[in-house]
């Protein structure tokens, strides 16, 4: 007997359904394509961080971790090897942002049980904007994609304000694929290589971090006029370099929309609500931001970093903390430490977070 | 609203819910609406000159019909294709004839041009008015009384703009006698829409990268490894871009219960040029043979009036294709290489294809010709046609183009054609089991997913046309 015509259609529009589904769930809501996926990409870092934190064997949880972008200076491997109480590690990645970072510990801290604090840096308690709004950022769905659920769809879209942001946002988190299209193009040209590529990196990425030293340049012999907006490069830098340190430290006038703010009051919350009553201490610190000290600005007091401050279990370290170090000798570009620089900062950190958060007890 | 869109896909679904939601006799002005809004989404203005069209013709049909004096009938026909043929050569032939006459007068070659925008799909709808009134003159048609039937039949937005080229009695049969599709059509017309989709999207703008990037300067990527790598990437282009429309064309009419021929028949599996234009823009070959060859008189008149014929038939194609000397290039020679298989293998070129031991042999160098044609067709100026053939031919050696990954989906996809040919696998795809239909058209979604250039919705290449 024939099925009717009608159910014949739709029994086969459900199946297309639901064999799409399928594909798109076993190649990339699986984790299966995100362990093959260029590890020298945005995607890429973020997952080499994440699996290399979650394999990190941790005796106990005496662990400090460390969040952050490019300008986090930490070097693990300094903290460690002078011996101390607590174990530090860091997963700060270049271009990540606080909304990142938030998932980014969601990962690898399931339980929220796996650290004594976590570090999360600031550039500037007052809070600047940027030329655009945080929130917009699409490039953080290309940081996350691997760790994204659909269980996320009720809220990581709708952190974005735009409406085709929104859109784009929840299509991508629904339809992977549209996000890893171009990195699957060029798995598909060389596919034994990539497998092999990403096992590589797998195996062996977390050791070179972990003696990573950071760069030996410096910027010894610069001069900053602040209220000039000039700059006296030293020797041996290059015209381009020069422009670059220029146009790092006097950026074009900022927005002022609040937009910083608003972003970090959001993610900072979403931090601080997900280790709430964990024991988890969150200790923020201004890293230091340029090879000679900015001028003092008046402090806001309505910043996000300022107004999280009386939150239980939340640490603000006094801005100034770290004001020593912004030292051109300890910088190799306007924004970044250098290998003494970071090694500094790392012996430094340490002795900061060891007075907040004391001598461990005995069964921690 | 290119097809390639998820603008088009919102329109389409709004389309068919309207369209089967309606009362029956209101579909038509449904459709005729839909067509029109489409049409106007692309250059508003131009739909004045649609509907002239469409008035003129279908004014002239019933003006024949009605007649039986040969001189009022005649003058009748001579308006519509005057009106049709003056409009396509001024749109898309004036600049080409003013250039050449500035180059003649040794003007500056802008000296007597104009700035004209082509209206979309004037070749197309053009050719299927002319061959309707012509029917209608040949008392093989008879004249449409409806305008609004009419109008439909010249502005149906599945096949507007790129066809393919319906004749008037294919498109009033399933009009007329219109039944709700079965379901095996709606199953044939959503593959088709999917197959479409993602032959564009998956295979044709991703050798287009390629093509464009070779073509844009020939001169940076010297050798013959190079030149057939972008010549062939173009072949492939211009194939799954093509083809890809016509299915979705074919596949939403279905979807809409009309039936549009077919306009290609895996046409790089041809044994010969002859065989070739069997399977190639089937429709336009068969308006060219029924308007065009076989009144210049066919083959009934000699061998050397055939292949005169057969060069005037395929000089014009070309010509209708684009007003560029590359154009009639191309053209003629398709012409001369039907004309020489005429002349050696006789009617034996009309066989279709046989799969014998020297089919492989057959199939590769008709291709190979196909391809060379095709750089007068895709090469911007004359200069580089030439230029590109003397790299395939003279110069050893140079880069290989096309990446290992779409050399790999251009194989399986020969693989496909060769399945199709032996085995339809379309066709037990749709009347097999759900799962195996369900599993296709998702693997066929899923590459253009994870595989369909999707960075901007690149326009058809045959919408320029």
């Amino acid at each position: 007997m024939h099925e009717p015509a009608v159910r014949r259609v739709w029994t086969r529009i459900l199946e297309t359904i639901l064999f799409f589904a399928a594909f798109e769930g076993a190649l990339f809501h699986s984790g299966l394509y995100s362990s093959i996926v260029e590890p020298v990409s945005t995607t890429g870092f973020m997952e080499l961080q994440l699996r290399n934190e979650i394999r990190r064997p941790k005796a106990n949880r005496n662990q400090v971790l460390a969040v952050g972008d490019s300008r986090m200076p930490l070097l693990p491997r300094v903290v460690n090897e002078a011996g101390g109480d607590y174990t530090f590690a860091t997963m700060a990645l270049g271009g990540t942002s606080p909304r990142t970072w938030y998932y980014a510990l969601r990962a690898v801290d399931p339980h929220a049980n796996n650290y004594a604090a976590i570090v999360i840096p600031s550039a500037d308690y007052n809070e600047p904007d940027y030329f655009d709004d945080p929130s917009e950022r699409e490039a953080d769905l290309h940081y996350l994609i691997g760790r994204l659920g659909l269980h996320d769809l009720g809220e990581f879209p709708w952190t974005y304000h735009e409406k085709k942001a929104q859109g784009t946002i929840f299509l991508g988190m629904i339809l992977k694929g549209t996000i890893y299209k171009r990195d699957f193009v060029e798995f598909l040209d060389h596919p034994i290589d990539r497998i092999a590529k990403a096992q590589y990196y797998g195996h062996d990425s977390a050791g070179w971090y972990y003696v990573y030293g950071g760069s030996d340049k410096n910027l010894t012999g610069l001069q900053i006029d602040w209220k000039q907006r000039t700059i006296q490069a030293p020797d041996g830098i290059t015209p381009s370099e020069r422009n670059q340190i220029q146009a790092m430290l006097f950026p074009p006038k900022r927005p002022g929309k609040g937009w910083e703010t608003a972003y970090l009051r959001y993610w900072y919350g979403r931090i601080v609500d997900y280790y709430r009553g964990s024991g988890t201490k969150l200790i923020f610190i201004r890293v230091p931001r340029a090879p000679l000290p900015p001028p003092d600005e008046p402090a806001k007091l309505d910043s996000a970093v300022r107004q999280i401050a009386s939150q239980p279990n939340v640490v603000v370290l006094n801005e100034s903390l770290f004001n020593a170090l912004e030292r051109p000798e300890l910088f190799w570009d306007a924004w970044h430490m250098n290998r003494a620089g970071m090694e500094q900062f790392s012996r430094d950190l340490a002795t900061a977070v060891g007075r907040v958060l004391g001598t461990p007890g005995p069964k921690s | 609203m290119l097809f390639n869109t998820p603008r088009f896909f919102a329109f389409l679904a709004i389309v068919l819910i309207l369209f089967y939601s309606a009362p029956r006799s209101w579909r038509k002005y449904i459709l005729l609406a839909a067509s029109y809004f489409f049409y106007m989404s692309f250059i508003p203005k131009f739909i004045l000159l649609l509907i002239s069209l469409t008035a003129i013709d279908y004014t002239a049909a019933r003006w024949i019909a009605r007649t039986e004096a040969p001189h009022s009938r005649r003058i009748a026909l001579v308006v519509s294709l005057a009106a049709n043929l003056g409009l396509l050569g001024f749109f898309k032939y004036y600049n080409f004839f003013a250039a050449n006459l500035a180059h003649l007068f040794h003007e500056p070659r802008g000296a007597f041009a104009l700035s004209i925008i082509l209206p979309l799909g004037i070749s197309f709808h053009t050719f299927q008015s002319m061959s309707y009134v012509i029917d209608v003159y040949r008392k093989e048609q008879e004249p449409i009384t409806n305008p609004i039937d009419y109008a439909l039949f010249i502005a149906f937005f599945p096949q507007l703009v790129a066809g393919p080229i319906v004749r008037a009695r294919e498109f009033f049969g399933d009009l007329y006698h219109w039944q709700r599709p079965s379901s095996d059509d709606v199953l044939r017309g959503l593959l088709l829409l999917f197959l479409g989709l993602a032959k564009k999207m998956v295979m044709a703008d991703q050798f287009a990268q390629i093509a464009n990037a070779y073509f844009r300067d020939v001169i940076k990527e010297p050798g013959t490894v190079a030149a057939w790598s972008g010549v062939i990437a173009f072949g492939i282009q211009i194939y799954f871009d093509f083809s890809g429309y016509t299915d979705m064309a074919i596949g939403m009419a279905k979807l809409l219960g009309f039936h549009f021929p077919i306009n290609f028949r895996r046409p790089y599996l041809a044994s010969s040029i002859t065989d070739f234009w069997h399977r190639w823009h089937i429709s336009l070959s068969r308006w060219l043979r029924d308007y065009l060859y076989i009144p210049l008189g066919g083959n009934r008149r000699g061998r050397f009036r055939t292949y005169c014929n057969l060069m005037l038939t395929m000089l014009l194609g070309g010509l209708w294709h684009g007003a560029s000397w590359n154009f009639v290039v191309w053209g003629g020679y398709h012409g001369a290489l039907l004309s020489f298989e005429r002349m050696f293998r006789g009617k034996e070129s009309e066989q279709p294809t046989r799969w014998t031991v020297l089919y492989p042999i057959k199939a590769v160098s008709t291709f190979g010709l196909v391809m060379i044609g095709w750089v007068f067709f895709r090469a911007t100026t004359f200069h580089d046609s030439w230029y590109v053939l003397h790299q395939m031919f003279f110069v050893p050696e140079g880069r290989l183009l096309i990446p290992l990954w779409q050399i790999e989906l251009a194989a399986m996809t020969l693989l496909l054609a060769l399945f199709e040919e032996k085995k339809d696998w379309f066709e037990k795809v749709t009347l097999g089991p759900a799962w195996a239909y369900g599993a296709v058209c998702a693997i066929l979604l899923l590459a253009v997913e994870l595989i369909g250039f999707t960075e901007t919705a690149v326009p058809f290449v045959y919408f320029q046309f």
